[in-house]
């Protein structure tokens, strides 16, 4: 293989220039003559039906330019019952607390919060299912809204399905059962008893993770200007701009080429960003209004009414033989979607508790159930967290009990090429050992601790985790253009969510022969672009990568057959550099970029425009494996932990921006170590969320962690651009666990039960002192 | 009843008349089209919104524009000044201190009033004056770093 230039290079975002200076415009920054604000009101029950809707009060409000309400949706858009996207404004019943009911645009802010206490809502309030056991309860009041619900398109578009990675094996149907089981897998292999009958040892638990929040620091934002006749420019924070149209499309009943979708600079998204639910309310606003309107979500707003990451209840029973080989995998899944079912997000959280290790046998079912709460969406490795703090905990005290090294344990069990993955699918090449053995050697693991009751008091712990994620694999499409200055264009639909336009333009110029500063990445709105994926399910650099290189080698192609034409000599007889084309042995003789760029456009050209163009078929299966160790100090007297070092090893293929794969790393790991230690959104009595703020949901801050080392480590596999697989998601996902595995490390017993909150933590120190 | 504001923002005098009830946010954002401080939570908990009133970090969020009378006002919009980056907004870009740069502003602001008060700090005393601007891309750990090498290089200076 020929030396990569360009790929491999740890360079600066090409955007950081401008978002330093805070010149970049995301979807609150939009600014238009005569712009409106949009609110729209909430529903303060989580479950009611709605008898009347006054809003005279508020139309007549000086300064209120339109209301709205469901009745304002066109009867043209077709109504799926059972999905979120269509439940933007309540109809005839509310089914979480925060759901919008009704809205307003206005002149400005204080108009348009008075107008909303203007409108009148005559509510009767329904009985709330509140947990996914009271859901599962035969006879439970229903959540759903109508049968339609179940063979709809389950609340998310056929492209956010993009870790459903497997078909269950057996999915059965029992009588007299919840209304509210919205479905449910079953994966199941070998004799379950006669392995568990063989086990010397047999670990029990039930895990569970609570309600989280994306956390994207920047509010879902939306502006919609009807701004010719049967036609809506849309400006909004999305993670996929050819998503968010359709999703427009489908619920207001339009025709994708009436929408211009432009995906501003996203101010993170993490898979809550999606498609972006808000927009139908702003599109119907400003048409009704007749003027532009902006609608930002307060922080409250995104808390209490937008679409987290589920609640999981895992329970969990393995063996293993005394020499470590495991026997047998048998677990019950229950996530709670809220009030609109996802589907694959449970069957991912399934899949992947099975993926990893070679258990012989197993039964794994899963249940999604809805409860009366906000829908679930994806939360980067949507279900991996979940599922790993399970897994993961099971295979540590598994090893705690054998008396095996935790880290020799996995490798010893590893599920790698050949081996049955959950679905019986063989795994493909994979760097699942690669990535444990990088941590084996390394210092994080074989650093001797500080003694547990150190000096001052603290207990200490020394935690290790692995995870792995199928992701997202395209298609995808991207067009390069030759520019008259000899530059040369990405035109792409797909949206810069981590950095990847940096990597992008490092692959483009690898596969053109240029260097970086060549390249210019033209994002584009799906009117002008061809079809892009969502930024999500980590395949931005994977697929994505794969359209940019291939349109940037048809160019490079074109390029070459041009100057050969020009220079009068065979293809194989030029090279290329920053300048332009030439022939190697007489690299004076050659071909500018721009000269290339005019024989291309003049009149009379001789030649038509330079152009390459990248269609890419899904990639093939290239999962993503991370691992993690994991110190934490326990202070006994408060319960509180702290995590005094952290070290995630990731294999991604080729780093083709090793300084972006680093940053990814670290966001990920504090990600999963905010749902390992802080994060949970809480619900009251009746339903509603009680901690809808920033200081009550507590994302991780700079105190809080130490620096973060990263090992990047670059295994082979799958088909990716210059040998890249998915890089954003797996990171999040083994942390979580290494730090229970800590923590249950530093105080010699096991907490299944997340946040790992000091009263947690203390109880359990204290109750074993005889303290409580 | 209107309010008629008096203060500097970015060194340039500014005079308008405002609600009385506007936030410095709500002012510098709509009124001034300074759209570079970013708002993200509106109650003081995230940080993203900090820009320096006479020299000293403010969630410009839960000040009310009226409060700001006769201040001077700093956004991260001035940090540069004739093309010329400040040094932490080298550092960051040169760090890979930022992702999707919503928090970068005001990370940015909170920074340039720690240094200024702190030229030799160490990473703990970063990250406590860091913990006011939260960011939900990087772990923090690009930014600390990115935070060192801006005080090395502004102590040379």
């Amino acid at each position: 293989m020929t030396e990569l230039r360009v790929v491999g290079q740890p360079l600066p975002r090409l955007d950081a220039k401008e978002k330093v200076q805070g010149q970049a415009v995301f979807a609150a920054d939009v600014q238009l003559p005569g712009l409106l604000v949009g609110k729209f009101l909430t529903s303060p029950h989580a479950h009611a039906e709605i008898l009347s809707i006054d809003t005279s009060a508020a139309e007549i409000l000086p300064g209120v330019r339109a209301v709205i309400t469901a009745a304002d949706i066109p009867a043209s858009a077709k109504y799926d019952a059972g999905s979120r996207f269509h439940a933007f404004l309540a109809r005839r019943f509310v089914v979480f607390a925060g759901q919008p009911v009704a809205a307003v645009a206005a002149d400005d802010l204080v108009t348009a919060e008075s107008a909303l206490e203007l409108i009148r809502v005559d509510y009767r309030p329904l009985p709330v299912v509140r947990t996914p056991q009271e859901a599962i309860q035969p006879g439970c009041v229903a959540v759903a809204l109508g049968e339609e619900s179940f063979n709809s398109s389950a609340g998310s578009t056929p492209h956010t399905q993009v870790a459903a990675a497997s078909q269950p094996e057996e999915a059965e149907a029992k009588g007299d059962e919840s209304p509210n089981i919205a479905n449910r897998v079953i994966f199941k292999y070998g004799d379950l008893a006669a392995a568990f009958a063989q086990s010397d040892v047999i670990v029990e638990q039930t895990y569970t993770v609570p309600v989280v929040h994306q956390g994207y620091i920047e509010p879902h934002a939306v502006t919609a200007h009807w701004d010719r006749p049967d036609h809506v420019t849309v400006w909004e924070c999305v993670q996929g701009a050819f998503a968010a149209r359709d999703l427009l499309a489908h619920t207001l009943g339009l025709s994708q080429s009436s929408i211009t979708l432009n995906a501003t600079e996203i101010g993170g998204g993490f898979g809550g960003k999606v498609e972006g639910i808000f927009a139908p309310i702003v599109v119907l606003l400003a048409k009704k209004a007749r003027r532009p309107v902006k609608l930002v979500l307060t922080r409250r707003e995104e808390l209490v009414g937008s679409n987290p990451a589920p609640h999981s209840v895992i329970r969990l029973k393995s063996g293993a033989r005394k020499d470590g080989r495991l026997t047998a995998l048998e677990g019950e899944i229950l996530v709670d979607a809220g009030a609109f079912p996802s589907g694959w997000i449970m069957n991912s959280m399934t899949v992947l508790l099975r993926n990893n290790y070679k258990f012989p046998a197993w039964r794994l079912e899963g249940l999604e159930v809805l409860t009366h709460k906000a829908s679930i969406a994806a939360y980067r490795a949507p279900g991996g967290p979940n599922a790993a703090f399970a897994i993961e905990c099971q295979l540590d005290e598994m090893a705690r009990r054998l008396d095996l090294d935790p880290l020799q344990l996995r490798l010893q069990n590893l599920v790698e090429e050949g081996d049955s993955l959950t679905d019986l699918e063989p795994q493909v090449r994979v760097g699942g050992r690669e990535v444990l053995n990088a941590l084996a050697g390394h210092p994080a693991w074989t650093d001797p601790l500080p003694a547990r009751y150190g000096d001052n008091g603290l207990l200490y712990g020394r935690g290790l985790a692995l995870g792995s994620w199928e992701g997202g694999r395209g298609p995808a499409s991207a067009i390069a253009i030759l520019d008259g200055d000899g530059k040369f264009n990405i035109v792409l639909g797909t949206v810069d969510l981590s950095g990847s336009f940096t990597s992008l333009a490092q692959i483009a110029a690898e596969a053109l022969g240029v260097s970086v500063e060549k390249i210019v990445i033209r994002k584009a709105s799906p009117d002008y672009a061809p079809f892009a994926p969502m930024s999500a399910g980590s395949q931005t650099i994977f697929a994505m990568g794969a359209a940019v290189k291939e349109a940037a080698l048809d160019l490079r192609a074109k390029l070459f057959r041009h100057a050969a034409k020009e220079l009068q000599v065979s293809e194989d007889e030029l090279g290329i550099d920053g300048e332009g084309i030439f022939v190697s042995s007489q690299p004076n003789q050659r071909r500018s970029f721009e000269t290339l760029y005019q024989l291309g456009t003049e009149w009379f050209a001789e030649y038509g425009p330079l152009l390459g163009q990248g269609s890419a078929a899904q990639r093939q299966r290239a999962p993503g494996f991370a691992a993690t160790i994991a110190e934490v100090a326990v202070d006994p007297a408060t319960g509180q932990v702290r995590v005094t070092r952290l070290t995630t090893a990731q294999d991604v293929g080729r780093a083709i921006n090793p300084l972006a794969v680093a940053g990814q790393l670290q966001g990920g790991s504090t990600q999963s170590v905010g749902i390992a230690l802080w994060e949970e959104v809480m619900y009251d009595e009746q339903g509603r969320v009680c901690n809808p703020n920033l200081l009550d949901y507590r994302l991780p801050t700079a105190a809080d962690l130490p620096l973060i080392e990263t090992i990047i480590v670059e295994a082979p596999g799958g088909d990716g651009p210059y040998g890249a697989k998915l890089v954003g998601e797996p990171s999040i996902i083994p942390p979580v666990a290494a730090v229970a595995n800590a923590v249950a490390a530093a105080i010699g017993a096991r907490i299944c039960d997340l946040p790992l909150t000091p009263e947690r933590v203390w109880r359990v120190i204290a109750g074993r002192n005889n303290k409580v | 009843m209107d309010y008629k504001l008096k203060f500097s923002v970015n060194r340039q005098t500014v005079k308008l008349t405002i609600e009385p009830y506007l936030t410095l946010l709500e002012v510098l954002r709509d009124k001034l089209g300074l759209t570079g401080t970013k708002e993200g939570c509106g109650t003081g908990d995230c940080g993203a919104c900090t820009v320096l009133v006479d020299g000293r970090p403010v969630c410009a969020c839960l000040l009310l524009a009226a409060e700001a009378e006769g201040s001077e006002v700093t956004t991260v919009e001035s940090l540069a000044s004739n093309e010329k980056l400040h040094p932490l907004q080298e550092a960051f870009i040169a760090a890979g201190g930022l992702q999707c740069g919503f928090c970068t502003p005001g990370m940015l602001m909170s920074a340039v009033a720690f240094l200024t008060q702190n030229p030799e700090p160490g990473e703990t005393d970063i990250r406590q004056a860091l913990a006011g601007n939260l960011c939900r891309c990087t772990g923090y750990d690009k930014i600390v770093r990115a935070v060192q090498v801006a005080a090395r290089e502004m102590a040379h200076d």
